[in-house]
């Protein structure tokens, strides 16, 4: 009977907590999305896969050593911790665990180590938070591969567009201010740098808002990367409604010319420009674009096709998987089921409808100034979220004059639109992180 | 303190959107620089195709009478 019981006290029913159920049903829900409705499946699959994993109770997937055994609850371990944290008076797991987050460096390693010795062990998700997220590898090996995808065909033949990418990036900053004004008003609790990783989904781009957040909020990863990925996928509908109240038929039916060719030795060197210009004036963007143009130089040189095969195939799947279980570890009930959260997805979808409404206002502006027509549908394409937000470009135009096809000229904005992200965090890092 | 939250948001907003600007324009007057001193170097791929096409146009009855042949014998060859 002793047996049964014990046997009972270790299920996963008898110490499932009521948050962790929520979360189960949310990663649940994140499963129907991405399968059934195919929102960013590659990301969603794992992500929500993760999350369930992080929250099977008594399992600790997604915990340290140390927070494994105060989890464990056994009188003789806690005290074994306590010692080590040189804790004088305790009275449950949770002191213990506030003393070794606030624990100088050597107690926090003196109080790892104790854990191990006592034969708790990081949990696996953990374990693959460090190693992809926590350390900066798994976004940046992304924007590597997404650079030896991206084709600066377009953007080379017209290199005004990159103004385009800029002004859509103004839906950061604006946000930024918006989750600052909300805490000015009392409504939540967000501080600058918080504020600054949240703004980041308006780049529209998921690599670089896990790259951000990993490094000025880790505590909102999980939301930020649910919030980042969902809203790419919604962009189909977010966009167009926008783009439409902008734009006037004519402007929509607008032909543009058509592009030059670009030749190879142009495709080579641009890698190569715009690394020199980061390297000269936005160091604190060199990790991003670095990558970014690694990637694309890769692709571009054609003596390297092994390498570039390798880098926009297996290794960026890899690498989605790994990223995807980590961001999924993020998933805990006591992180996520917070206002914060509901701030994250409400303020992230504001800074995706700023980000294009700009794009779409700074490109009727240059169709005034510039001698060749531009259609102002290419400017939603700012907002990054390639291929999408070009297709989207494209369909709408297509809306207003079936001859019309925008795909190559949105493609553009679209690559100029990375760029402008991978810029804008460069100078989030160095402003906030710095 | 709330004020100086907003104070620092709204220098962000400053800097960060004009640091983006300030980069992609530059990046605009290099890539337009780079374009117009490698153009006289390259010629695009493109453009050359066409050009092919034409070299071989010499050689059409030839190539006519090389194609239909072969249709003739799949034709013959596939009839049943």
């Amino acid at each position: 009977m002793d047996k049964l019981l014990s046997l009972w006290y270790d299920s996963g029913i008898y110490q499932m907590a009521s948050g962790q159920f929520i979360m189960m049903l949310v990663c649940l829900l994140l499963l129907y999305l991405a399968i059934k409705r195919g929102f960013e499946p590659l990301l969603l699959v794992p992500i929500g896969f993760g999350g369930l994993l992080a929250n099977i109770p008594a399992a600790g997937l997604a915990f340290s050593a140390v927070e494994n055994a105060i989890n464990s609850g056994s009188p003789d371990v806690l005290q074994a911790l306590a010692q080590s944290l040189q804790l004088a008076s305790w009275e449950s797991g949770k002191d213990i665990y506030y003393a070794y987050e606030s624990a100088s460096a050597s107690l926090h390693v003196l109080a790892e180590q104790t854990a191990k010795d006592l034969g708790f062990l990081n949990g696996m998700l953990y374990n693959f938070y460090n190693i992809s997220i926590a350390s900066g590898a798994a976004p940046l090996i992304i924007f590597m591969g997404v650079g030896s995808m991206t084709d600066f065909g377009p953007l080379l033949a017209n290199p005004k567009t990159l103004l385009l990418g800029a002004a859509a990036q103004f839906g950061i900053f604006a946000t930024v201010l918006g989750a600052l004004g909300l805490t000015a008003l009392g409504l939540m609790d967000f501080s600058l740098a918080d504020a600054a990783a949240i703004g980041i989904i308006g780049g529209a781009d998921g690599p670089t808002a896990i790259y951000v957040a990993s490094l000025l909020a880790p505590d909102l990863l999980g939301a930020i990367a649910v919030a980042a990925y969902s809203y790419m996928a919604l962009v189909p509908l977010i966009q167009p409604p926008i783009m439409r109240a902008l734009t006037t038929e004519k402007e929509r039916q607008i032909v543009m010319v058509q592009l030059r060719p670009i030749s190879k030795l142009e495709k080579v060197c641009f890698p190569l420009v715009l690394l020199i210009l980061v390297a000269l004036f936005l160091p604190s963007a060199a990790p991003l674009l670095g990558m970014f143009c690694l990637g694309n130089l890769m692709r571009e040189c054609g003596v390297v096709d092994r390498l570039s095969d390798t880098t926009q195939n297996a290794l960026i799947n890899i690498t989605t998987i790994f990223l995807g279980l980590s961001v999924g570890s993020k998933l805990s009930a006591d992180k996520f089921l917070d206002l914060k959260t509901l701030g994250i997805l409400l303020l992230g979808i504001v800074a995706f409808a700023i980000g294009t409404a700009c794009g779409v206002l700074m490109a009727k502006l240059m169709n005034k100034v510039s001698k060749t027509p531009i259609n102002p549908l290419i400017g939603s394409a700012g907002v990054s979220a390639v291929p999408m937000a070009a297709r989207v470009s494209n369909r709408v135009g297509l809306n207003a004059n079936p001859q019309n096809f925008l795909l190559m000229h949105a493609m553009g904005p679209n690559v100029a639109g990375v760029i402008g992200s991978a810029v804008a965090a460069g100078v989030m890092i160095s402003l906030v992180g710095g | 303190m709330q004020n100086q939250l907003l104070q620092q948001g709204v220098e962000l907003m400053l800097y960060g959107m004009g640091t983006v600007l300030t980069f992609l324009v530059l990046l605009i007057i290099a890539t337009t620089i780079m374009s117009s001193f490698l153009q006289r170097f390259a010629k695009p791929e493109p453009a050359a195709k066409p050009a092919e096409a034409t070299k071989l146009s010499g050689n059409d009855d030839h190539l006519i009478a090389a194609i239909s042949a072969a249709i003739h014998k799949y034709r013959i060859r596939h009839k049943k």
